[in-house]
């Protein structure tokens, strides 16, 4: 399970994200949604250790990794894949999937490869090629592949709807909700496409201007008009 | 026709250990996105050590050892003396210092050595072989320097493409926040990549010594063939360092053969001004844009 605590992050003069609490428990999608600024992506950095908090925690299966670095982090089992489709487009493909899980052991790689190329059997059939062939959406696997190849026990995805065709987006979140119950990984997602990332999540959550303004279970904050006409403008 | 073909083979042992400069400079370029103008007074600076080796022991292939571990030592402290603290602040600050690590390292290879040109005795016989009664401007050593060259490259293409160091090294150098994300130990990888520079580096001072002469200065030369090799190649291409570290040895050889060595200098820098203009991302670039 991961959680922060009144965990504040600060761009200089700019307070990115006020005292924020959330719960990502596991088995689930956790969605965070909200307009462009609303801290979502610094959430995401601040938890995998990109960025420093000026205050607050963040606790991994109770342990505090507040503070730690994103290669130590990600080694105990909690991986970002950043907004972006964050691919090397110049590693093949099998090479940007290897670089996810480097430091475990072989047996346990070719396990977790395994498992990628079932999830997602476009990239074994792709898996010499350079990763800048690939399209939008197998980039985005390829992304989610290698955030798999560290075994992780909690993913925290950013933006991963940003520029793909709307059916493949609603394909990859099944997947990744198919993926949180079967194999209980905490997931949190942060979509500013808050429709799709609504229908897979569990829990959603409202982010503005930093500060939560509604959180509860997900086909609630989807029906409330009031919240939707406010924060997510549709 | 004989003569070019006499030039020709001249220039290919120079060539290689241009490359070898050149691959120097790209490793650093890859790590940390500058170029270490201390490159050569690094190598410099360890053939010295190894000649020191080899006038005690006679021993060439210690002295190759020793001067690779002292190569690779010295690139690491020269990252954690100069290149570290500047490199937070920017980079044109890093590579102002990478000239002065090339200045203080003259001055002390000056003061434990002295400054006149010493000869380095070669481990194999470095005068012209006679093959069809006739002899050719091609030696035993040129022979080993091409061995010694080839070895390398093909070790450091299998180390880059073949092993999890590799890899990590790799993805470091173009995405450095994906790397880090994925679990590799970032710093670290900066640290090989100029630890094997310096040890790359100093195979390539060794293997010219006995061709030039050591002194504090005399690899001068040799860095802006290196530096001209490296960028016309693309600055992060191991490919185009040693395909254009080659040529860079062919043409000095075909001008100073048919002109003066003299002019061999001014000929790079032409060729440097003319790849900047006209294909300024260099032949062989992963990358789109860059900053020399």
């Amino acid at each position: 399970m991961l959680e922060t605590i009144e965990l504040s992050v600060s761009y200089g003069a700019v307070q990115a994200l006020k005292g924020m609490n959330l719960t990502v428990p596991r088995g689930e999608v956790t969605a965070v949604i909200g307009a462009n600024g609303a801290g979502k992506s610094t959430l995401m950095r601040t938890i995998a250790g990109l960025v420093k908090p000026q205050s607050g925690q963040v606790l991994f299966d109770d342990v505090d990794i507040t503070g730690k670095k994103p290669e130590d982090i990600v080694r105990m089992g909690m991986a970002l894949v950043p907004e972006g489709r964050s691919t090397i487009p110049e590693l093949s493909v099998d090479e940007n999937l290897r670089l996810g899980g480097l430091w475990r052991n072989k047996q346990e790689r070719g396990e977790a490869r395994d498992q990628v190329f079932a999830l997602f059997p476009i990239l074994g059939e792709r898996k010499g090629m350079r990763a800048d062939t690939l399209s939008g959406g197998e980039r985005q696997q390829l992304a989610i592949g290698r955030a798999l190849m560290s075994n992780p026990r909690c993913l925290l995805l950013d933006e991963p709807s940003l520029g793909l065709a709307p059916m493949i987006v609603t394909q990859i979140l099944e997947l990744v909700s198919n993926l949180a119950k079967e194999s209980n990984i905490a997931v949190l997602l942060v979509e500013q496409n808050a429709v799709t990332a609504l229908r897979v999540a569990t829990t959603g959550v409202v982010l503005n201007l930093g500060e939560v303004v509604k959180s509860g279970p997900a086909a609630e904050i989807s029906s409330d008009e009031e919240l939707r006409h406010a924060y997510l403008g549709y | 026709m004989t003569n070019f073909i006499d030039y020709l083979l001249g220039g290919f042992s120079s060539g290689a250990v241009i490359a070898l400069m050149a691959i120097a400079l790209v490793l650093v370029w890859r790590s940390t996105r500058m170029v270490n103008f201390a490159q050569v007074g690094q190598a410099m600076f360890t053939t010295y050590i190894a000649l020191t080796i080899q006038q005690q022991t006679g021993n060439w292939l210690l002295a190759l050892v020793v001067a690779i571990a002292a190569g690779v030592v010295l690139g690491v402290i020269v990252f954690f003396l100069v290149i570290r603290p500047v490199k937070n602040s920017d980079s044109t600050g890093a590579i102002i210092a990478t000239f002065g690590v090339l200045i203080a390292l003259q001055a002390g290879a000056g003061m434990i050595w002295g400054g006149d040109p010493e000869g380095f005795v070669p481990p194999v016989d470095n005068s012209g072989l006679e093959i069809g009664g006739r002899i050719w401007p091609f030696s035993l050593y040129d022979i080993l320097v091409l061995v010694v060259t080839a070895a390398l490259v093909i070790g450091l293409t299998l180390l880059f493409t073949k092993t999890a160091l590799g890899l990590s090294m790799r993805a470091s150098a173009f995405n450095p926040e994906v790397a880090r994300l994925s679990g590799v130990r970032v710093n670290r990888m900066l640290i090989t990549g100029w630890a094997i520079a310096g040890g790359v580096g100093a195979v390539g001072g060794i293997l010219i010594a006995p061709v030039s002469t050591i002194s504090p200065t005399s690899f001068d030369i040799l860095l802006v063939f290196a530096f001209t090799a490296a960028v016309i190649g693309g600055l992060d291409s191991l490919v185009g360092a040693v395909t254009f570290g080659i040529g860079t040895g062919l043409i000095i050889s075909l001008i100073s053969g048919y002109s003066d060595s003299s002019n061999a200098p001014v000929v790079a820098l032409i060729l440097l001004a003319l790849n900047l203009l006209l294909k300024p991302d260099g032949v062989f670039s992963h990358h789109g844009s860059r900053s020399v």
